[in-house]
């Protein structure tokens, strides 16, 4: 099938169409039915009334390297630092449910993230930590549902229930298919498990977001600010629609997913592309879905400043890519924002870095009197024209994808990847013909600029890391060890909720790597589907 | 430039899945005019290399965003040599920290890139280190695949692709048993030649494929990306895989598709899989270089007006539905027995699964 380009691709802002917009730019606009106050239905302007008034947004810095005792220490350092949640970034074995001491995971154990392959590195991840006091974000997909049960069982010893956790598990498989490939089993079986998460924190876990469904990863692999917006909701609604059919209740579950865009550089498209989420959402949940609480009509939703825009060249440069990125979503009014350290294109963040890129919100919200009036680019001849003109080319792919089935018929036609393929091919063509401009790279460049110091992960984390899992592999009680897997393989060929079982496994020290082959044998494993 | 496609490997190693920039590349060198094998996510330093050296690769590109590169490139630089194809320059893509490039250039790479460099420029580099390659000449060739050197047949097929050899050797006869794979885009014919290989050679049989890709119409070249579902972790020297870029004319089918097929054949492997370009009338072409044609298929694909179309089903020996995890699989089949009647066998697969492999391997070897 060949796809048609929706939108030019915008790492290089392009011209708008117009020099100056007027009121007849926004001729058929109803205020009350496209706009209405903040608070109202149908949110384009926020979901609260008084937005940042009442409360600031979450400042969340996404942290992990290392062992799980350096990323515990980096974790009390930003709590000091006035951080007000945690985000957990894993390493690439553990993203792709793989053990420490496997062979592919050679050379890469701690290296982006922290590494946690047991009940045992969970525990010390959260040393010292209050659980029932903090937010805890995970960004994991495949092994998700793994990594949740391990958290769960580290609160338990230390006393704190399921219901009283806080925190959002990344746990969206739909977009690994589409652009940053941690997927482990097919789509169908993959899309099960999401739905197991689903249906037991809606049950168990009622301060927890189980799904944080992902624009980010779509928009850096190359996809454009429409591609982004209209990929990401249609992943939402696929999720909607599996919980659904699982017989769960849309009211009780759909306040508990929450989206993640990406704040690239085109300032305005970006505000109108979260504004027009928020629109699209709160019409989608209402009218097709039938969600009656209002609430359950909001699409919350957290921001991170595109890695993508960072460059190797004059890297202090970046501080400043970050601050417009970030004014961007908050202007757009998230309910959480992850601002980029300026060193994340060389390697992870200094601790300085990192605190600088938490300074950068800070001043936005404590200098700038942004904060103090919600929705402050609301009708915006401009912002309007662009937030409708999002929204119909939303609408445009939400149909693309209806034709191919929804969106796991569209990832099995290669929709998804061919899309964003194309977008990303286009932007590197502009760039090398110099119409996409970058400061320091292909404007403005210097030969000698200054170089700034960055992180290194010593090999001896990998070394150590391995050294105590295989410990733990020896140590365990064996029989239980055994028949939790056992279960655990009866319970998905059986097409059961597998959460339970998880939790046991993980309470018997199964590593993330047992629990993941054990469910491969009844799912399969995933070779990508078509790629061009 | 020479006036054959340079053949380049692009590759991604490790866990990591950051693709973009390797993609971007991938199409870049396409239309600049290379035949680009492009293996996929997930590789090993050995698969890497395993590949470079049977697809006789002019220059390895190796992409990786995930820091792991000092532990990466010593594995792909000593696999390099293992294999004896130390004329095979290795660039390397991806995440470096400035300080640490001079101990890559140390260790052998030919080049190393960082984020921020330029598609041309990187093409260009490409150019320059492929015309610096030293290849094997045609006799060395020769005389390496006579004495069993699996590099030299990598780069016997090339002279062999080019239409170089010219009479001047004929290779010797060989009793490999052909079959010719085909079926629409989409079916998963990879990923069961990957799994029926793996299955003859845990039986101790050796096994060589032939994977035709479309050229590029526009730019003569052409993107080689059925390797990548082929593989499994290490494959070792029973497995031999060689990407052939098919042209416009040869009815779904390379030029020269029969003479590398022969000499595979008389280099001694047991069977030969020849996977062709999607299904259609064209592709009854295969039949002339295979001994028997097996036509892959999946649940939904069939029904009945698009059976009847395909001139593929007459010429069809035995039928493969894969997939057969998803819904629709015993409606296909009972359409599939009503199409074509009795007396062609009929199996059901799943490679996502690894269901059924065993039976359909069976198949092919009685």
């Amino acid at each position: 099938m060949a796809t048609k380009p929706i939108s030019d691709p915008q790492a290089a802002p392009v011209a708008n169409d117009k020099p100056f917009y007027g009121p007849q730019d926004v001729a058929g606009i109803d205020y009350a039915r496209d706009l209405a106050n903040p608070g109202e239905f149908p949110f384009t302007r926020g979901i609260h009334p008084e937005m940042y008034r009442k409360r600031t947004w979450t400042m969340r810095q996404f942290a992990g390297f290392g062992s799980a005792e350096d990323t515990n220490e980096r974790f009390k350092y930003l709590l000091g630092q006035g951080q007000t949640g945690l985000s957990t970034a894993f390493d690439l074995p553990t993203l792709m449910g793989r053990d420490s001491d496997d062979p592919l995971s050679l050379g890469e154990v701690g290296k982006c993230g922290v590494a946690v392959s047991s009940l045992d590195d969970m525990r010390r991840l959260f040393d010292g930590i209050a659980l029932d006091q903090v937010s805890t974000s995970m960004t994991i997909n495949a092994p998700a549902a793994i990594l949740l049960a391990f958290y769960i069982a580290v609160a338990e010893e230390k006393s704190v229930g399921p219901d009283k956790l806080r925190g959002t598990l990344q746990n969206d498989i739909l977009k690994e298919f589409h652009a940053q490939n941690e997927y482990v089993f097919p789509p169908r079986p993959s899309v099960k498990l999401v739905t197991d998460t689903i249906e037991y924190g809606t049950h168990h876990m009622p301060q927890w977001n189980t799904v944080s469904i992902s624009g980010y990863h779509i928009r850096e692999a190359g996809a454009s600010a429409a591609q982004e917006l209209a990929f990401t909701l249609a992943d939402g609604m696929s999720y909607v629609e599996h919980a659904l059919e699982r017989g769960l209740d849309i009211d009780e579950f759909s306040k508990r997913l929450s989206f993640f865009f990406d704040v690239h550089n085109d300032f305005f498209e970006e505000i109108a592309k979260i504004r027009a989420a928020r629109r699209i959402w709160a019409k989608v949940m209402r009218d097709k879905y039938g969600a009656k609480l209002e609430r359950n009509w909001w699409m919350r939703c957290h921001a991170q400043t595109a890695g993508v825009t960072l460059t190797e060249q004059q890297p202090t440069n970046n501080v400043v890519r970050v601050a417009y990125q970030a004014l961007a979503a908050v202007l757009a009014g998230v309910q959480s924002l992850h601002t980029n350290s300026m060193d994340e294109t060389l390697a992870l963040p200094t601790e300085n870095a990192v605190k600088l890129a938490l300074r950068t919100q800070q001043i936005i919200a404590c200098e700038t009197n942004v904060t103090s009036v919600a929705d402050p680019l609301g009708g915006s001849w401009f912002i309007e024209n662009k937030t409708n003109e999002m929204e119909a080319e939303a609408n445009e792919i939400f149909r693309e994808i209806d034709d191919l089935g929804g969106v796991i018929g569209a990832i099995e036609h290669g929709y998804f990847r061919r899309s964003i393929a194309d977008s990303a091919i286009k932007q590197s063509l502009a760039f090398d013909s110099g119409e996409a401009e970058v400061v320091g790279v292909n404007k403005y460049v210097e030969k000698d600029y200054e170089r700034i110091d960055v992180l290194k992960i010593g090999a001896d984390v990998e070394k150590q890391q391995v050294a105590r899992l295989q410990q733990l592999k020896r140590d365990r009680d064996a029989k239980r060890h055994q028949q939790s897997l056992e279960a655990l393989r009866k319970a998905a060929a059986d097409d059961a909720n597998v959460m339970p079982f998880l939790i046991d496994a993980a309470k018997a020290d199964a590593t993330v790597g047992e629990m993941m082959e054990v469910m491969a044998s009844v799912f399969g494993r995933y070779d990508g589907g078509p790629e061009w | 430039m020479t006036d054959h496609p340079i053949r380049i490997l692009l590759a991604k190693i490790g866990l990591d899945g950051h693709d973009r920039g390797v993609k971007v590349l991938a199409r870049s060198f396409r239309d600049a005019g290379f035949d680009v094998i492009y293996t996929g996510l997930w590789q090993t330093a050995q698969s890497t290399m395993l590949a470079a050296m049977q697809e006789d690769i002019d220059v390895v590109g190796v992409s990786l965003l995930s820091a792991a590169h000092l532990t990466v490139m010593p594995e792909v630089l000593r696999h390099r040599k293992e294999l004896g194809i130390e004329n095979v320059p290795v660039v390397l893509g991806g995440i470096v920290p400035e300080d640490e490039h001079h101990l890559l250039y140390e260790m052998g790479c030919a080049a190393v890139f960082n984020p921020g460099a330029s598609v041309e420029g990187i093409v260009e580099k490409f150019k320059v280190l492929a015309a610096d390659r030293k290849r094997l000449s045609l006799s060395e060739a020769i005389a390496g695949y006579e004495s069993k050197n699996n590099a030299a047949l990598g780069q016997l097929i090339t002279y062999i692709q080019r239409d170089q050899v010219d009479g001047k050797w004929t290779p010797p006869a060989g009793s490999a048993k052909v079959f010719g794979i085909t079926g629409a885009p989409g079916v998963g014919k990879s990923s069961l030649i990957g799994k029926l290989g793996k299955a003859m050679c845990e039986k101790g049989f050796k096994v060589a494929v032939v994977a035709v890709d479309p050229s590029s119409p526009v730019h003569g070249g052409a993107l080689l990306g059925d390797r990548l579902r082929m593989m499994w972790g290490e494959p070792g020297d029973n497995f031999f895989i060689r990407s052939l870029s098919s042209g416009k004319e040869y009815g779904g089918l390379g030029p020269h598709c029969a003479d590398v097929i022969r000499a595979l054949d008389g280099y001694g492997f047991d069977y030969i899989l020849v996977e062709s370009v999607g299904a259609g009338q064209s592709d009854v072409a295969i039949r002339d270089v295979v001994d028997k044609t097996l036509l892959v298929l999946m649940p939904e694909s069939g029904d009945s007006v698009q059976f009847s179309k395909a001139g593929i089903m007459e010429i069809a020996d035995m039928f493969i539905i894969n997939k057969c995890d998803l819904p629709g699989a015993d409606a296909t089949e009972g359409q599939l027995k009503s199409a074509v009647g009795t007396g062609r066998p009929i199996c059901r697969v799943s490679t996502v699964r690894s269901e059924g492999i065993e039976a359909a391997a069976d198949l092919l070897l009685n």
